[in-house]
């Protein structure tokens, strides 16, 4: 069973204001989404998963690992119970992740049109596992390089 | 798939002055449009200053993009920097005045792990040897 209210109608109410909504005046205004079941983080229709019947979430998870959050649309009216979480270990492959992924995003009939999103996410996810380079030594210029070279 | 570069074109970048601000030290340079009847500038006759109007607007692609292509975004924490995971291409984070040097560094090392830029990233946090 849908939930009771539908989602257009939630959408048009909580658009403006709600919990997850980050607001900023600078850069023109723009608004993201702290939304665990939003994919791209935008706060918009498509994306905002608190208000869909049907979403997709890519979180972090522990050893590396990446936890796809997903709605059970059984459970609308449950909003604790109605989320389930898949965990696939960091220990898989990227390519096996990506196509786990990818499945349970669009196989079933369920949000197809998440699917890239939620793959992109993975994958930015694992990216950030990684030890990130270290940063250059800043070159001396003028007095400091002078001193240096003494 | 890489986007076309689009350069950043400002079509004008001094300012608009209020007309005769630059000959009364009382008359602040702010912009204020003239609305006398028989004012010149308004009626844009040759030589006189230009108007501000909506022609020199920036690109919608460019607005309010920094020199190199991303737009500020500002962070308080480590929390307001997982909301660029995905926008590390468009969006840049600037570390918000009010934040301790301490919490400057957790918020610089994340931004490094997400690959995102961090504007202000030497403010609060090098010393002076």
């Amino acid at each position: 069973m849908a939930s009771q209210v539908s989602a257009d109608l939630v959408w048009e109410i909580v658009r403006s204001n709600n919990s997850f909504l980050v607001k900023r005046k600078a850069s023109g205004g723009v608004q993201f989404s702290r939304d665990s079941l939003n994919l791209t983080n935008k706060n918009s229709r498509k994306w905002a998963g608190f208000v869909n019947d049907k979403a997709i979430g890519v979180a972090p998870a522990d050893k590396e690992g990446v936890k796809v959050l997903s709605k059970k649309t059984s459970a609308s009216n449950k909003p604790t119970s109605s989320i389930s979480e898949t965990v696939y270990s960091g220990g898989k492959s990227a390519r096996k992740t990506y196509v786990a992924v990818a499945n349970q995003a669009a196989k079933s009939n369920y949000r197809a049109d998440l699917r890239e999103a939620a793959v992109a996410r993975a994958s930015a996810i694992r990216h950030s596992y990684k030890t990130p380079k270290p940063s250059p030594e800043p070159k001396l210029r003028g007095p400091k390089a002078k001193k240096a070279a003494e | 798939m890489v986007a076309k570069h689009i350069p950043i074109v400002k079509k004008k970048t001094k300012k608009f002055n209020r007309h005769q601000s630059d000959r009364f030290k009382c008359l602040a340079p702010s912009w204020r449009k003239p609305k006398g009847i028989d004012n010149a500038v308004r009626r844009r006759f040759r030589g006189r200053v230009a108007m501000p109007s909506i022609g020199y607007g920036s690109n919608r692609k460019t607005r309010h993009m920094a020199p190199n292509g991303l737009k500020a975004f500002l962070v308080s924490n480590t929390n307001d920097v997982e909301l660029l995971l995905m926008h590390k291409d468009t969006y840049a984070a600037e570390i918000a005045h009010n934040v301790s040097s301490r919490k400057r560094v957790d918020i610089i090392a994340r931004a490094k792990q997400l690959g995102v830029k961090v504007t202000n990233a030497k403010a609060k946090v090098t010393t002076e040897i």
